[in-house]
């Protein structure tokens, strides 16, 4: 079959298509459930965000999700039932105690993943000074470095070109290494502040410079963490290049 | 000279060592020189000769004195040194001298009957000794050799037969020369001709060796003479098998050459032969498509008036593996499971995995096409031409019937298929698997090791499975060495949360529950959580759950590990693809070919249910032939390190596979019962239709003629006759008695010396020297 006739039968014949998935019985440790990481700052300052990233995940990927995040504390057993972590702030963070970084270093050498968001924009202070510190003692061997912009997290569903958020405070991400998967993935550009979305379906905060495009952008970001997540380097597999390669050139 | 002494010779009996004594002659000699230096002015000739005269006496009486000469006696006898004659008894030797004329062996002894006389002739001045060779050197009575003795030896190694002849004896007298009567066939040493190394270590043994070669020329013969392959292939990798032929009396016939496996021909070339040319060398290329150890033929037509008709074909066994097991992925929709096994398949350097994961079905509202980087499905390709390179597909949560644009049930039975024929499939569990899929109703069905019903559902309860009895035994399900304490990794997991409920299949169909649950029940037996199933020549796994990552990712946040989730996935690869260090029984035979007569030699390895040596397991190996007869079989039973030796004799040339069985839990000293469990290995064997010494009919009188040239001796034909049998010197050998006679402690000397000084020191004074 041609890639046309495939596309055109993907996304023309949709009614014709049976839905089985969505009358099925799926349990609920079947679907994706973002752990939030709780701390002892202000651990949730977009208390929609995850909710709606999961629904948009639900809604333009076959991810199957729950309806909401699920808040874990580091140091509480169960923190491993949540592979994908969520850390985000709005000012200065705490010190973890040791207990909590061994935890947390643990799910990530075992294959865990954490996303970290600061909400507040900053950049040298408040949550960004903090949570460097923190992500130091965490995993001093692997520094925080730039990602890529060739890097697979920019292709796994979408393919990306711009960074999305609330702010536009740097243009890139930075991830700590470990095994040669990004283990932690640190956005500055308040994600979850382009991602909450009140209870009466309007946005909760203006993305700026960037509007909506930018928003689109974020979610489009948040989808393609949580696919790499839980493919990791899939779409760096042989097979994918050809057609990556066609549909950016 | 004394009684009972023959010889004599001088000696010193000084205990000054050499160096002492040199020094000593250099002082001598200075003291010489000092003195003719001093007489230099001397006008009147007399006084200087007079004065010199007596400093050179003094000197030559003082060295005498200090190197205290003796004369040594010795009683000495002349003994005879011993001359080989060496009758080459190999089986090439029955080959005729020439195209129909007698064969060789008795042109050797017609030879010998003519010449026996004259080599006896010279017994006066050496011991005859008489031998035949081809492996081994052993003694002939020569009567018998005149009359023929039967050629039958298997190799031809005439420098070891000159070398074991120059050893020989054990009298330690030396070999003064060898008679080679032989037709020159060597293959072992010389197989290459005479090359530097070989012609150092003649020249070494110091034996002038008369060659008399037998036979000229070739008979008509086809033969296979070399096969150059590797010890083991790569399946589905091109391997090339070198094949060496000698063809000796045709004309420009073309000669086909084929390659069997086990009786199908893999590959065909065809050799034009040239007047002329002897040695053609044919590659024959295949690419075997399954892993296992086979015995390959390479044969040739046997054409009227061959010499030789066994050496047209040759067997090799050729062990065919794996370079990397390849994994096909399949996941229905991005999740943990599939996020896990991923990360282990991929990690595993053994291992080559393709992966295709559902990203967004057709209700899903990503955005424009161009923007995203999804590819199609390639359905036709993976499930189609490309099936068969993989050596296990693995689905996981992924269901068929979505797609339907991509009719991806029409390739269900091509997956089917593959499996019975020898591949490896598993199922995972989740929404999108087993009777939510309704595999139960498709080609699959027939493969899968668990009865997938539709509409049984998915249990969402926690619990924690058992190992069933198949299970405690079964490589898949070993976490840990013994029973007790895989028990024990299985109850320290963690609780599964959900299971697809399944139906056990009936007995009869290959199919065994290893893990289950003790309390999802499906029609009142617990639901299977980790099934096998061998069909066909095929295997394939159930694992009816979503959360084997429990055992992994969870299981690292309690015990601190994820190695049981390695461990089950690396067992349950291993297992899908065969991998021989599984089986419990193993069988390699001493060597992969046997020349004709000799027996084979078995090695058979029986591990325990445990994975312990299977001490005192009874093993019977096997010998089949290509039409599927039992032609040999032994009993015996293991030893303390699990492995039994067996001898199976063959039947004669050809292609035999090899089967091993045991009854691992027969072992240690446990009580046998009639029905305990029988298990098999397979290998391969090839018992050779012609050695080396009948792969080749042609006589090498040239590298007679370098041995005798490189030796120092002779060269002849048996049409010649014999040539002057060259001897080194016979050997003067001191047999016992010495006795060291002094002749320096005679008073005169210390006389001698004290008159010449004092005479050149009364002179030097009365002629004004001091």
């Amino acid at each position: 079959m041609r890639r046309r006739d495939f596309l055109e039968i993907v996304t023309f014949a949709a009614g014709a298509l049976a839905l089985p998935r969505i009358a099925r019985a799926l349990p609920e440790t079947s679907k994706l459930a973002i752990g939030h990481v709780q701390h002892g700052g202000r651990w949730n300052p977009r208390p929609s965000a995850l909710r709606r990233l999961q629904w948009e995940l639900a809604q333009r990927t076959s991810i199957e999700t729950e309806a909401d995040a699920v808040p874990v504390r580091l140091g509480q057993p169960g923190l491993h039932r949540f592979p994908m972590l969520y850390l985000a702030g709005d000012g200065a963070l705490p010190p973890f105690s040791e207990v909590e970084l061994a935890a947390l270093r643990r799910h990530l050498q075992y294959g865990g993943f954490l996303l970290v968001d600061a909400a507040d924009g900053s950049d040298g202070n408040g949550f960004d000074a903090s949570v460097r510190r923190e992500l130091a003692r965490l995993l001093p061997s692997s520094p925080l470095l730039r990602v890529a912009r060739e890097h697979v997290l920019y292709k796994s569903f979408y393919l990306l070109e711009h960074q999305g958020g609330r702010l536009a405070v740097k243009p890139w991400l930075e991830a700590q290494v470990l095994d040669r998967r990004l283990a932690v993935l640190y956005s500055q550009n308040d994600l979850g502040g382009a991602w909450a979305r009140g209870q009466l379906g309007d946005w909760e905060y203006a993305c700026t410079p960037g509007g909506e495009a930018q928003r689109e952008t974020a979610f489009r970001l948040g989808v393609n963490i949580a696919m790499y997540a839980l493919c990791t380097d899939y779409k760096d597999d042989a097979v994918h290049l050809p057609f990556i390669l066609r549909r950016r050139s | 000279m004394e009684s009972g002494y023959n010889a004599w010779r001088f000696t010193s009996l000084s205990p000054w060592p050499h160096w002492a004594l040199a020094l000593l002659v250099v002082a001598a000699a200075g003291a010489v020189l000092l003195a003719w230096r001093g007489l230099r002015s001397e006008p009147r000739l007399g006084r200087r000769v007079a004065l010199l005269a007596l400093r050179t006496a003094s000197a030559i009486l003082a060295i005498f004195l200090l190197a205290e000469p003796a004369l040594r006696l010795l009683q000495t006898a002349r003994v005879k040194n011993r001359l080989a004659v060496l009758v080459d008894s190999s089986r090439s030797m029955n080959f005729p001298v020439e195209p129909g004329g007698p064969p060789r062996i008795e042109t050797a002894a017609t030879f010998l009957r003519r010449h026996r006389g004259e080599l006896e002739a010279l017994g006066d001045r050496v011991s005859l000794e008489w031998h035949t060779f081809e492996r081994d050197l052993s003694p002939a009575d020569p009567s018998a050799l005149a009359r023929g003795v039967p050629a039958r030896g298997g190799r031809t190694d005439l420098l070891g037969a000159l070398k074991a002849a120059a050893a020989g004896g054990g009298s330690g007298r030396k070999l003064a020369g060898a008679v080679v009567i032989s037709d020159g066939a060597d293959n072992a040493a010389l197989a290459e001709g005479l090359t530097p190394s070989a012609r150092a270590d003649l020249r070494a043994l110091g034996v002038p060796v008369t060659a008399i070669a037998v036979g000229a020329g070739a008979p008509k013969d086809l033969a296979i003479d070399r096969v150059a392959v590797d010890d083991f292939a790569f399946v589905r990798n091109t391997v090339t098998v070198e094949v060496g032929l000698a063809a000796r009396g045709f004309g420009r016939e073309e000669v086909p050459i084929v390659l069997r496996r086990e009786g199908a021909v893999v590959a065909r070339a065809t050799v034009k032969l040239e007047p002329g040319k002897e040695r053609y060398t044919v590659p024959l290329s295949f690419a075997p498509d399954t892993t296992g150890t086979f015995v390959f033929t390479v044969a040739a037509p046997v054409y009227p008036g061959e010499a030789v008709a066994e050496n047209n074909a040759r067997s090799f066994v050729l062990r065919v593996i794996r370079d990397r097991v390849r994994v096909l992925l399949v996941a229905g929709r991005p999740s943990w499971d599939e996020r896990f096994l991923r990360a282990l398949l991929k990690q595993d350097p053994n291992v080559d995995l393709i992966s295709f994961f559902i990203l967004r079905t057709s209700t899903d509202l990503a955005g424009p096409q161009e923007e995203l980087s999804l590819i199609p499905f390639p359905v036709s390709e993976i499930f189609g031409e490309q099936l068969r390179t993989f050596d296990a597909v693995i689905f996981v949560n992924f269901a068929y019937q979505p797609y339907r644009s991509l009719d991806i049930e029409r390739y269900l039975p091509a997956l089917r298929d593959y499996v019975k024929n020898g591949g490896a499939f598993a199922m995972v569990g989740g929404e999108q698997s087993f009777g939510e899929a309704r595999y139960g109703q498709t080609a699959l069905a027939e493969i899968l090791p668990v009865d997938a019903v539709d509409g049984l559902g998915i249990a969402s309860e926690s619990f924690r499975p058992r190992l069933t009895g198949e299970g405690r035994r079964h490589p898949v399900t070993s976490l840990a060495p013994g029973e007790a304490a895989n028990e024990s990794a299985w109850g320290a997991l963690p609780p599964l949360p959900d299971v697809n409920r399944t139906r056990v299949l009936t007995a009869g169909t290959g199919a065994r529950v290893l893990l289950e649950s003790p309390t999802v029940m499906v029609e009142g037996r617990p639901a299977p959580v980790v099934a096998v199933r061998e069909v066909g020549s095929g295997r394939s796994l159930a694992v009816t759950t979503d959360s084997s990552w429990f055992w992994g990712f969870m299981a690292a946040e309690e015990g601190g590990s994820n190695r049981a989730y390695q461990r089950f996935w690396n067992n349950a690869l291993r297992w899908l693809v065969r991998d021989p260090a599984l089986t419990p029984v193993q069988v390699e035979p001493d060597r992969p070919a046997v020349e004709p007569g000799e027996p084979v030699g078995l090695s058979v390895s029986v591990r325990a249910p445990d994975y312990g040596p299977g001490a005192g397991a009874p093993v019977r190996g096997e010998l089949v032939s290509e039409d599927g007869r039992v032609v040999a079989h032994a009993d015996a039973v293991a030893g303390p390190d699990g492995v039994a030796h067996l001898e199976l004799a063959t039947p004669g040339p050809g292609a035999f596979k090899v089967v091993a069985s045991a009854k691992p839990r027969c072992s240690g000293g446990a009580p046998c019962p009639p029905d305990a469990p029988v298990e098999r290995a397979t290998g391969a064997v090839a018992a050779r239709a012609s050695g080396p010494e009948d792969a080749d009919a042609a006589p090498r009188p040239e590298l007679l003629r370098a041995i005798a040239e490189a030796s120092g001796g002779t060269f002849s034909t048996v049409d010649r006759g014999l040539p002057e049998v060259r001897l080194t010197d016979p050997e003067i050998v001191e047999v016992g008695r010495r006795k060291d006679v002094p002749i320096w402690d005679r008073a005169w000397f210390l006389a001698g010396l004290v008159l010449s000084l004092a005479g050149e020191w009364i002179l030097r004074r009365r002629w004004g020297y001091w």
